[in-house]
């Protein structure tokens, strides 16, 4: 639930980029950060080793304007995508307010993105909360490789492998050239906000 | 023709693989390619082909050794530090907001910077002795006793703190010291014993008025224990059924403690233990050790997770959330 703080008339929405290694989550904030200037309200933080891989997580933050005199602010976050970094995941999830599952279309990772989703599952469960009832965006990322002649899965099966049951709204995307990228966004803010509103008894 | 079409598609697309940093992937397709061309080497002639691709899969493997041995960095720049501070403190209440941003640098594995926000809220009455008893615990979660045993007798010698405040941290740090073998006995004495029993056996003789036992008992404690709303538990004795009719019984050091969750560190050795601690799971048969007496009660396991840096890397960290204790 959204951190809300009645005397200084401020909530902080939560919203966190899931999915397996590699497939285009930090690159996703990346972008957002470059071109959404006008919302971005500091520094995009990320915590990379030295493989460009994240070890802890990347932050952004965002305002959103007011609502009903309340100041929205939303801080983005992404996971660490391998598989060992299971503690940090779930530390980052921790009080999620939206979700946004970035799913790899190189056809190699279609296994990794069915498990990442499950472990997404399994660890929203264990802060009681239900994958069919968190907002939720999916993603189908790096379609711009379709271009290189590489094995890339369609967007059929990507649905029926990951959103067959939870229906969530779908984007193709290609963070890299920023195709989605927005739609992603827009789509989980719009749910995200839906649901505050519902909280708040709006 | 058709065979070094297929080659030269495989390495492309182990190329391309590798720039997305997939790494076991690209291998995999080089490997292929390598096993095509060793297969058919009369038909495609090309002699330098295959060293070439046996020199690619060995500096691959490398690569791919180096990251999974590589140590992860385990302490990050303070931007990083500060936003855990202020972002991961999950808490209800205002007051211990920045106790619990401590608690989880510690938890990222950020014991300085951890050390140095605990020593800052010393200053604060009302987290004094909680920031202290978590500086301890940073140390022996660091395994690092001489550390502790120094700190306390840093605040010993400095009469930072109230007597009564001093000797909570005595008897806290002395239960893990007992409790770990060392041979150290800390400087500092009991309190006057118990001057409620006094006034308690000998009501009478307040200003001439009965005062009710009960009444002074509490007052007294209620003052000594103001600050103090959680028994602190140094250790737990934890029975569990490990199959049907089958019990177990083991015993952990909390390294940490926030309110009513407590902290376990599990050595990645005991697998058959991490397998049974799953989250949610109902331990109805708890002992809680807290440096001066024992309790009964119950707990659950909050979450469990695998630590990913530092030196306790690969052991599981364990939350139980205390239910009830008798
Ligand atoms: N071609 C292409 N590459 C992408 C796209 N998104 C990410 N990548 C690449 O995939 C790799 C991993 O991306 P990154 O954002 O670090 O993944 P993360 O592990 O999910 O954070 C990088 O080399 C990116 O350049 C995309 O849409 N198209
Ligand atoms: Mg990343």
């Amino acid at each position: 639930m959204a951190n809300i703080n009645l005397k200084k008339r401020e909530i902080e929405c939560k919203i966190v980029y899931y999915g397996p290694g590699r497939c285009g989550k930090t690159t996703n904030l990346d972008y957002i950060f470059r071109h959404f200037q006008k919302q971005v309200t500091g520094e995009m933080v990320t915590t990379e080793t030295d493989g460009d891989r994240t070890l802890f997580f990347d932050f952004l933050p965002m305002g959103l304007g007011k609502i009903r005199g309340y100041d929205v602010r939303l801080q983005l976050y992404t996971v660490p995508g391998q598989v060992k970094y299971s503690a940090t995941r779930k530390m980052v999830l921790r009080e999620v307010d939206g979700l946004v599952f970035v799913a790899d279309s190189l056809a190699v990772r279609r296994q990794k993105n069915v498990l990442s989703l499950k472990d997404l599952h399994g660890n929203l469960k264990e802060y009681g909360l239900s994958i069919f009832k968190v907002p939720l965006v999916m993603q189908y990322n790096k379609r711009d490789l379709v271009e290189q002649g590489i094995p890339i899965m369609s967007l059929t099966t990507m649905e029926r492998d990951l959103n067959r049951q939870l229906k969530a709204p779908s984007f193709p995307a290609s963070a890299l050239r920023g195709d989605g990228v927005g739609d992603t966004l827009k789509t989980c803010i719009k749910l995200t906000l839906k649901s505050l509103r519902k909280q708040m008894g709006w | 023709m058709d065979l070094k079409k297929k080659i030269k598609s495989l390495l492309q697309h182990a190329e391309l693989y590798k720039s997305q940093g997939l790494l076991n992937e690209a291998l995999e397709k080089y490997v292929h390619a390598g096993r095509i061309i060793k297969k058919h080497a009369a038909v495609i002639g090309n002699k330098k082909l295959l060293p070439a691709v046996a020199k690619r899969i060995k500096i691959l493997k490398a690569e791919i050794n180096r990251i999974e041995a590589s140590p992860d960095m385990s302490v990050v720049p303070e931007n990083v530090q500060d936003i855990i501070k202020n972002k991961f403190a999950f808490t209800d209440r205002e007051e211990t907001r920045d106790l619990e941003g401590a608690v989880a640098l510690a938890k990222f594995g950020q014991y300085d910077r951890a050390l140095r926000e605990f020593r800052v809220l010393m200053d604060r009455e009302d987290l004094k002795v909680n920031a202290a008893k978590n500086i301890i615990r940073c140390h022996v979660t660091l395994n690092a006793m001489s550390d502790a045993v120094g700190q306390y007798r840093e605040w010993f010698d400095q009469s930072a703190l109230r007597p009564e405040e001093l000797n909570k941290l005595r008897v806290f740090l002395q239960s893990i010291l007992d409790k770990k073998g060392i041979k150290e006995t800390l400087p500092g004495k009991e309190p006057e014993p118990i001057v409620r029993e006094a006034i308690v056996e000998d009501p009478g003789i307040m200003d001439g008025e009965i005062i009710l036992p009960e009444l002074v008992q509490g007052e007294i404690l209620g003052d000594a224990d103001a600050e103090e709303e959680i028994i602190d538990i140094s250790s737990v004795e934890i029975t569990l059924e490990e199959g049907p009719g089958k019990w177990r019984t083991v015993e952990y050091d909390v390294s940490f403690q926030s309110g009513r969750v407590i902290n376990l560190l599990i050595s990645s050795s005991d697998k058959a233990l991490i397998e049974i601690l799953r989250t949610g799971l109902e331990l109805k048969k708890v002992h809680f050790y807290s440096p001066i007496a024992m309790f009964n009660g119950e707990g659950v396991v909050f979450s469990k997770s695998r630590i990913e840096s530092g030196p306790k890397q690969g052991d599981y960290s364990l939350d139980i959330q205390i239910k009830h204790i008798r």
